[in-house]
């Protein structure tokens, strides 16, 4: 909102608290491609996740899995989070 | 941000069934008896499920420990079993 760096953190931590409860794609390191509602996010990008489904990389390689209750995804084995 | 983080949501699933996903496809189940915010977690009743390939056929095979400690860094997921 300010100048320098405080914009970056500021439009960076906004974007992630404007898509709490939209449904959102997360990509881990390995590749695994988490697609669900997001129940909650910190700083550290670790990310709760309901509803989730599982892929290999893209949605054309198949569902994996379907996981029905909550999904804790550790933060440092996220690579993007995006709307989905 | 919303004002339960990832991690308060993982101690929902304290005393109960947990599936933990770790780096290099191997997985874990037990009950959850404590986390800490590395995801260092300690598990009880916990059963290792070990995969390989004999003859290009997927084998799993279990292994159980009463209580174990999994270092952090390797844990990628942690959810509730359903039928994993």
């Amino acid at each position: 909102m300010s100048t320098g760096n405080g914009t970056v953190t500021t439009a960076s931590s906004e974007f992630l608290s404007n898509i709490i409860g939209k449904p959102v794609v997360v990509k881990l390191h390995s590749g695994m491609l988490y697609q669900g509602t997001l129940e909650s996010i910190d700083g550290f990008m670790n990310v709760a996740l309901n509803q989730a489904t599982e892929h290999y990389e893209s949605e054309k390689n198949g569902l994996l899995y379907r996981y029905d209750g909550d999904v804790f995804v550790r933060g440092t084995q996220v690579l993007y989070i995006s709307e989905a | 941000m919303s004002s339960d983080s990832p991690l308060d949501l993982l101690k929902l699933n304290l005393d109960e069934k947990v599936y933990v996903k770790l780096r290099g496809a191997r997985e874990l189940t037990g009950t959850l008896q404590a986390f800490d915010s590395h995801c260092n977690i300690v598990l009880s009743d916990a059963v290792e499920t070990i995969y390989e390939l004999v003859e290009n056929e997927l084998k799993s095979t279990k292994r159980e420990a009463e209580m174990i400690f999994v270092r952090g860094d390797t844990v990628t997921l942690v959810t509730t079993p359903s039928d994993q």
